[in-house]
């Protein structure tokens, strides 16, 4: 089984070794002449105003968490997909089951309009 | 055999360089990054375990969509760092003991799984998934419903929790723009022609 993970493996080798060596060359060839002056943040020629970090709105994190949600309902939906024709009528009901207990709550988000962004 | 032990120890040796560097570097932000190569490395090692579906769901749901959400979670609390770091002795207490615990449990796992108490045992025909598959639709189809009713109330609870509704938020609704008819926006008045006088 493993032997099939093999390409991925190598996908993982070559790009770690073509980005970390193109990283490094551009290190070692480009010009590196650092003054306090580049190293300032830079905001369209005045001083920086502020902190770069900010708040985030509280909806990113809504849409965020929805969406790991019904991330986690299609993981379910993957062994299950594989072994449907050995587990019959009961494996395809319990599912149907499972679907319709998150189809309630895909309608709560929807009319309570979280999925809105306005 | 001695191929595949060897990408183990690579793995296993970036896992603990990874996990090391999550609670070592000073910025947040990096030690979520730390993370997601943690993750991702032990995803490998599953994967060197036979365990196909957990290692490519550990890399979708939790490098995906977890860490996503940690690094929301890291920029929307707009903490102050140098205030978090001031008083950093004072948790050392609490986590030495809560690392001690951890320490020893694993000990115990370990020993125990050596004397052949907890070991896994040999892995089933098929695909990991398919075994997975066939145990957890049907031998464990009430704790699978309770997922899904986990999962509802977690949907429930985090609009309950986030969901605010913005005030005065000028918002067009398509459906009404494309319901609007012609006599909505433009009156016809019926006006007789005025004669000129003289």
């Amino acid at each position: 089984m493993l032997e099939n993970y093999f390409p991925v493996l190598m996908f993982i080798a070559v790009g770690l070794a073509v980005g970390g060596s193109l990283l490094a060359v551009g290190r070692l060839v480009a010009p590196h002449r650092p003054d306090p002056r580049k190293n300032s943040p830079y905001e369209c020629g005045f001083e920086a105003f502020e902190d770069a970090r900010m708040k985030f709105d509280v909806r990113y994190y809504l849409v965020a968490i929805l969406f790991i949600l019904f991330d986690l309902e299609i993981a379910f939906l993957f062994p299950w997909a594989v072994v449907l024709p050995d587990i019959g009528f009961f494996g395809y009901a319990a599912m149907m089951i499972f679907l319709a207990i998150l189809v309630v709550g895909f309608v709560y988000e929807w009319k309570k309009g979280a999925l809105e962004w306005e | 055999m001695l191929f595949s032990t060897a990408v183990f120890y690579v793995f296993a040796a970036i896992l603990v360089f990874a996990a090391l560097c999550v609670i070592t570097v000073r910025n947040p932000v990096h030690a979520a990054l730390w993370l997601v190569l943690s993750f991702f490395t032990a995803a490998a090692i599953w994967l060197l375990l036979g365990a196909e579906f957990l290692a490519i769901t550990l890399v979708l749901v939790y490098v995906g969509a977890v860490m996503v959400l940690f690094l929301f979670v890291i920029m929307m609390l707009d903490v102050n760092f140098e205030d978090l770091r001031r008083d950093f002795r004072s948790y050392l207490p609490v986590g030495a003991a809560v690392g001690l615990l951890v320490l020893l449990e694993m000990v115990l796992v370990i020993v125990a799984g050596t004397a052949g108490a907890g070991s896994a045992g040999s892995l089933p025909a098929g695909s990991n998934t398919q075994a997975l598959g066939r145990l957890l639709y049907v031998d464990y189809v009430y704790p699978f419903e309770l997922a899904a009713v986990l999962l509802l109330v977690a949907i429930v609870a985090a609009i309950a929790l986030t969901y605010r509704r913005r005030r005065g938020a000028k918002v067009q609704d398509p459906g009404a723009q494309v319901k609007v008819r012609r006599e909505d926006r433009v009156r016809l008045l019926e006006m007789p022609a005025e004669k000129r006088d003289g």
